[in-house]
């Protein structure tokens, strides 16, 4: 079973998600990004249920394996669409639409093509290995498009400040997990400082989250100059 | 049409980029995974079983140095 440290980051993290959705539903904007909430509510629900088999059957049952990698690859997907909204939200005014959506489901495909090709090989637990490999294959596509992202941020001269704190803080939440994954296989022996702080840092998301939606309205704007300064 | 290509064009290199960035990052893995959905505590993964450490590849026989390629 889960330590009592790790309990109360997983509530922790639970109420920082419900959160979200509050102060969106608050501040009236649930529905402009929607795909942003739907994950949020995802991810409750995820938890909750988590919560559930853990308590029934513990935390190295086969049920929670399951569940949870399952569950995970569906949460990425979602979170994929997401970011893909937040392209979206920023192409808004060059009428891209069209084609970022085109990219989102070429990704997609070519993501799942990949992950095909490279898990096919294995016969025993085929989907499992496909479907947790596809999860780690798209974390990494999201860490990339999010880095291109603020990099069209930058470029387009982008000033909203809500949009800009999702992107930014979305960027530091991938960049956190990545590093502390990479610390923790250069260092295993510290890997007890760093595993306890995944849970730490998925907090991050939400609670950043949460601000944007919160103190930031939606016609709140950064001047260019405080953003960067790039030569045409 | 040229516009189309531009983003057949940027997928491509994004999936790239991902692919070499997910090569680098997990470079040194000891099969752990990351998981980046909630605060929840991972458990280990599915298609592993058992928490005991992985042996040498079956293929190196001892842990002698290897020695330059012959040719």
């Amino acid at each position: 079973m889960p330590g009592p440290f790790a309990y109360f980051i997983w509530f922790v993290g639970i109420l920082c998600e419900a959160a979200v959705l509050v102060c969106a539903l608050k501040k009236g904007a649930f529905r402009r990004y929607l795909l942003l909430n739907l994950y949020m509510a995802g991810l409750i629900v995820v938890e909750l249920g988590r919560y559930k088999i853990v308590s029934e059957f513990g935390l190295s049952s086969t049920q929670y394996q399951y569940f949870y990698y399952y569950s995970d690859a569906i949460l990425t997907v979602i979170l994929y669409f997401a970011l893909s909204s937040l392209y979206s939200h920023v192409f808004s005014e060059m009428n891209a639409e069209r084609y970022v959506k085109m990219g989102t489901l070429l990704l997609l495909g070519g993501t799942a093509l990949f992950t095909y090709a490279v898990v096919q090989q294995s016969t025993a637990r085929f989907v499992t290995h496909f479907v947790v490999d596809l999860s780690q294959n798209l974390y990494f596509v999201g860490v990339v498009l999010t880095y291109v992202l603020w990099g069209a941020i930058l470029k387009l001269r982008e000033t909203r400040t809500r949009l800009i704190q999702l992107v930014l803080s979305l960027g530091v939440y991938f960049s956190l997990l990545a590093a502390n994954y990479a610390i923790r296989n250069l260092y295993p022996s510290l890997s007890h400082y760093f595993i306890p702080l995944v849970g730490v840092f998925g907090t991050f998301l939400p609670l950043a989250w949460a601000y944007a939606f919160w103190r930031l309205p939606e016609e709140a704007r950064l001047a260019p100059s405080r953003l960067a300064v790039i030569p045409r | 049409m040229s516009r189309k290509l531009v983003v057949v064009f940027l997928v491509m290199l994004v999936l790239t980029g991902a692919m070499g960035l997910k090569t680098a990052v997990m470079a040194h893995s000891d099969g752990s995974l990351i998981m980046a959905n909630g605060s929840s505590p991972a458990p280990i993964t599915p298609y592993r079983n058992g928490s005991s450490p992985a042996p040498i590849t079956p293929y190196r026989n001892g842990s002698s140095p290897a020695p330059i390629t012959p040719y």
